[in-house]
């Protein structure tokens, strides 16, 4: 029972192509869509960065945990941060080693990514020990897109200087908020007063990228004090800025008073009124929407992050890190002890075993380990690029998976085209402005309907 | 055993004052069970019963007791139902007995169903001895209860002062059996005559018919005619439970135990049906039982529709155990293919509904609950309508009629001004009050069936504390002003929805459906019109505003599995819901009419 769409003309290809939106936002800016262009005039099948990979690389530890966070992070375990680098560069090695191309050479890799917890916490030397072994073990680009993520609460200028003559050309700071209540509320350890100062020294430190994240949608929250944060974070002009709403996830204290009735989060209208009101502020100054909770100026769209967006290849290490490989997604051992005693067995295992004779994956601690069918991998595919403003290459994903998008998909979405949550525009299929609201009822339409099994 | 020396009584009380404990006592006291192998209240078997603390099957036990007198008696013990749901099965129990012991609580005194169940014991012409249980109870008042005792009819001392739960009088219940029961008055020579009190399903011996043998014997291998049904077998086995069943050779006038009839279906073997020899048939039958009669009726439909042939097993096999339900196939533009229903009332409902998502493990959606309305038609049909969905269109109809009942209500007297005000908001007429003492009064009304099924008894409950009891009996059938409520999801009737009410409640109802339904549909991805109608006139009307916010906001550091499974999880949570057209409706939505009143 397909219902006739925009998307129909989609389903034999037309012999001429459309020229490329020069607007057009692509993971490499700018050059896959040359890379793209080559290979369609070439006749052939396959996106080029389905070669490469990005980088995550976890460090799990804060100084305090905040009341809404359910990241793997801990507090109180910074005794361990030599130890847990010294495996995070075994492990570094290891993924080299095992994912090198057909012919030994090391691997394409387009980004790194220090996530956390709060990967501030390192040493500069720490980072730059891990930087150089990408470097050894990858073939990491010149101009590779490396960020860091903070705490503003943790960071001095002198520190900033070295991370960024470490190599770190990105920062990315979890501000949150600019109101001192919900920072207080929300258990995070720095003041409105130290991400100014945090902001301005990371400019001293010659970071001329920089992405501040603020959650939205908190209990007690209004429509006004989320307007000033907004404004306050638009004055300080950073490049870059991701703007949450909050999600009350299982397990964290948040979670706990909310099931008892202590807090209430805003309803999800005044939560759409804050989304809505953060598209009209931001673009007013001068951002780019670029993603669901992402906006950036023109050139500083986290090229990480399109990474996922695009659901290419990402190798993720690190205590709980996941990552996407070979058809395959995995997580590492969540706890930092457990993680560090798997690397090692592995490690030392492994120089005296055949690697190929073990799980296609580079990583090193895996304890969760799924291959991802045809399937899957589609509407995986469509459910992440349909996040991107620009929304989801027809033709790219034709080539990918050898079939239409339409033929797939047409027949499940006729509710969610007649709410008018999706349109097409050229090669482009994307949410409607209601639509990017709407995500999951588009989302869930996508995935196959027996859940996979796990 | 000689039938000088048989009793055989049972045990009759308003719910919770200690029948079942009692029972336990008398097993114990006999010997027929020891304390160790008392399973807690060993009469009460299905799981629901005990969860519930009521008795919802009759269950019959055979006790040998040596009396004061140094004779050794069979006491055969009946239990019976305590609902008044189930008072149709009690005086089916009644039936098999010349006794009953009242129980009265020493700290609640007489309440509704003790005064119903008394009138059913004095119909069915049995003894009756009156014990006051619980006497160990800081607050149990036994003179000021003996009296209450003595103002229903009974002799003041005749009545056993027990404790059941301490043993207490325990021998004074089984002497007082002894004494005043008298012994059944069958004759052994006569042809067979065996009543059915009531029946279950055994996978091996098929249907096991509880009977008390009225006249002649009854051994294994007789053939045996079901005077009714006409149907005959062979008997596979006779006994007796003690508790669980026993073989014995043969079974003789004035005993209770059960019949192993090799039956594979309980249509053949009835309950109130009489058991006799084929070879030598009793010329006339016993006075049976009225079919019982269901009151309730309510739609039962699988959530999903695959499930259809499931369901349809599974009601076919509780029927097997429970004569009393019954059911034809409905279908309905809203929910598909199902069941409707009917039951003796809202509890055995609600037990019904329990048993097949307990033991059949079946995702069910049960319909708001209706009752049987008389519909003479312009051209002369009389109809019977369980189904608002079915009722003729007003321009056919000469009349209606609905069910009204007779209903008593024990209670303290600083309630009765806010019983007064329910029972009138739900178009109650008052006959009667009557003192008991000074503080307590006992309330009778008339009431129509289709206000008493929708959450009175729960308020009756909570306007009074908990301290009214309630109890009801069919009175006639009476013409009413009544119209069919209809509810519009996005324009479209929802027939599962609809409900027959009294037109002056109409507007008022159709608001407060309307509200409440705007409460539970969830918002969708447009905006949901939802309109009451009474024929073609909209009286209520409210907008479940489309859907504004759905979204993850975040990647969780590339953990798109997390993502995935967040979206199964919804997905899952939808399948939950039941589409109408377009529009996806809870469950709770149908029933959605119990919780509208007086909130």
């Amino acid at each position: 029972m397909a219902q006739p769409s925009p998307l129909a003309q989609y389903v034999t290809p037309p012999s001429e192509r459309l020229p490329a939106d020069p607007q057009r936002l692509d993971a490499e800016a700018g050059r896959t869509d040359v890379d793209a262009q080559a290979v369609d005039q070439a006749g052939e099948t396959s996106d080029p960065l389905l070669d490469t990979i990005s980088l995550y690389l976890h460090i799990p530890f804060c100084h305090a945990k905040c009341h809404y966070c359910d990241f793997n992070s801990y507090a109180g375990m910074l005794g361990l941060r030599e130890r847990y680098v010294d495996a995070l560069l075994a492990e570094i090695a290891l993924a080299g080693r095992r994912s090198r191309l057909p012919d030994g050479a090391p691997r394409r890799c387009r980004t790194i990514f220090f996530g956390g917890g709060t990967p501030s916490l390192l040493t500069s030397a720490q980072v730059r020990a891990l930087l150089d072994a990408a470097r050894t073990h990858f073939a990491l680009d010149a101009d590779a897109e490396i960020t860091l993520e903070a705490n503003p609460g943790t960071l001095e200028y002198g520190h900033l200087d070295e991370l960024r003559a470490a190599g770190v050309n990105r920062l990315s700071m979890g501000a949150q908020s600019f109101d001192p209540a919900l920072l207080k509320w929300m258990g995070r350890i720095h003041t409105p007063r130290e991400i100014e100062t945090a902001f301005a020294a990371a400019r001293a430190a010659g970071f001329d990228s920089v992405n501040l994240d603020f959650i939205y949608a908190l209990p007690g929250q209004s429509l006004d004090t989320w307007q000033r944060t907004l404004d306050h974070a638009a004055a300080l002009a950073p490049e870059h800025l991701s703007l949450y709403s909050l999600i009350v996830e299982e397990g964290t204290p948040l979670y706990t008073w909310v099931s008892q009735g202590r807090v209430r989060p805003p309803d999800d209208d005044l939560a759409a009124d804050m989304y809505e009101l953060a598209e009209a502020r931001m673009a007013a100054a001068g951002y780019r929407h670029y993603e669901v909770s992402n906006w950036a100026r023109p050139g500083h769209e986290c090229r990480h992050n399109l990474t996922y967006w695009r659901n290419l290849p990402y190798i993720g290490l690190g205590a709980g890190a996941h990552g996407w490989y070979t058809g395959h997604r995995y997580a590492e051992a969540r706890p930092i002890r457990e993680y560090i005693a798997r690397v090692t067995a592995t490690t030392d295992a492994s120089t005296s075993l055949d690697e190929h004779t073990e799980l296609p994956l580079p990583a090193g601690a895996v304890v969760d380990d799924e291959a991802i069918p045809r399937e899957l991998e589609m509407a995986e595919t469509a459910m992440v690029e349909l996040r991107l403003v620009e929304g989801l290459r027809l033709r790219a994903f034709a080539r990918r998976f050898h079939t239409d998008f339409q033929t797939v998909f047409g027949a499940r979405l006729g509710e969610v085209w007649s709410a008018g949550l999706l349109e097409v525009e050229g090669d482009m299929l994307r949410l409607t402005d209601r639509g990017r609201l709407l995500g999951n009822e588009v989302f869930a339409r996508l995935l196959p309907d027996t859940p996979a099994l796990s | 055993m000689d039938q000088s020396h048989i009793r055989n009584f049972c045990i009759i009380a308003h719910i919770d004052h200690g029948k079942s404990t009692l029972a336990d006592r008398l097993l114990e006291y006999t010997g027929t069970i020891s304390k160790r192998e008392m399973a807690e209240q060993i009469l009460d078997q299905m799981d629901l019963e005990r969860e519930k603390g009521i008795t919802i099957k009759a269950q019959a036990v055979r006790m040998r007791y040596t009396a004061r007198d140094g004779r050794e008696y069979e006491l055969n013990l009946i239990d019976t139902p305590g609902h008044v749901d189930f008072s149709y099965e009690v005086s089916r129990s009644l039936a098999a007995c010349e006794g009953a012991i009242l129980v009265v609580d020493a700290t609640q005194g007489v309440e509704a169903q003790t005064l119903a169940n008394l009138y059913l014991a004095v119909e069915a012409d049995l003894a009756i001895i009156p014990v006051i249980n619980k006497i160990d109870l800081a607050s149990a008042d036994p003179e000021k209860v003996a009296t209450e005792i003595y103002h229903i009819g009974l002799p003041r001392d005749e009545i056993v002062l027990a404790s059941a739960k301490e043993g207490i009088g325990t021998q004074d219940v089984l002497e007082a059996v002894v004494k005043y029961v008298p012994p059944p008055k069958g004759a052994g020579e006569m042809p067979l005559r065996a009543l059915v009190f009531d029946s279950k399903y055994d996978a091996y011996k098929g249907v096991i018919a509880y009977v008390r043998i009225v006249d002649g014997a009854i051994s294994r291998g007789d053939r045996i005619e079901m005077m009714q049904t006409d149907s005959r077998t062979e008997v596979l086995e006779v006994g007796y439970f003690s508790p669980t069943l026993v073989a014995a050779g043969t079974l003789s006038a004035g005993e209770v135990g059960y019949i192993a009839t090799g039956f594979k279906n309980v249509k053949d073997c009835q309950v109130g049906d009489t058991v006799t020899l084929a070879a030598t048939p009793a010329p006339e039958a016993l006075l049976g039982y009225r079919p019982a009669k269901p009151m309730v009726f309510a739609g039962i439909f699988p959530v999903e529709g695959d499930d259809y042939p499931l369901l349809r097993d599974a009601l076919d096999r509780l029927k097997l155990n429970d004569a009393s339900l019954v059911y034809e196939p409905e279908n309905s533009v809203a929910l598909g293919f199902g069941f409707r229903c009917g039951f003796l009332g809202l509890l055995h409902m609600e037990i019904i509904q329990e048993r097949l998502e307990r033991e059949y493990n079946l995702d069910i959606l049960m319909t708001a609950p209706s009752v049987e309305y008389r519909v003479l038609k312009t051209n002369g049909e009389e109809l019977f309508i369980h189904n608002p969905a079915e009722l003729p269109a007003v321009t056919q109809m000469a009349k209606i009629e609905e069910p009204i009942m007779d209903i008593s209500i024990f209670t303290p007297a600083r309630y009765i001004g806010t019983i007064m005000e329910l029972v009138t908001a739900r178009r109650g007429a008052f006959r009667d009050m009557e003192y008991l003492e000074e503080d307590r009064v006992h309330l009778t009304y008339r009431m129509p069936l289709g206000e008493l099924i929708v959450d009175f008894y729960d308020q009756l409950k909570s306007r009074t504390q908990g301290y009214a009891s309630l109890d009801y009996s069919f009175h006639a059938y009476e013409e009413a002003d009544l119209v069919k409520l209809d509810l519009l999801v996005n324009g479209q009737s929802v027939d599962a929805l609809s409900l027959i009410t009294h037109r002056d409640k109409a507007q008022r109802q159709g608001r407060l459906l309307a509200e409440r339904l705007k409460e539970l549909i969830p918002r969708q991805l447009f905006e949901v019109p939802i309109q009451a109608a009474v024929g073609s006139h909209i009286i209520a009307r409210e907008t479940v505003r489309a859907m504004r916010k759905n979204v993850l906001a975040k990647c969780y550091g590339g953990d798109i599995t997390r993502k995935r499974k967040l979206l199964e999880k919804q997905k899952e949570g939808k399948k939950r819901l039941k589409r109408v057209g377009s529009v996806e409706i809870p469950q709770e939505a149908f029933m959605a009419m119990l919780s509208l009143e007086e909130e």
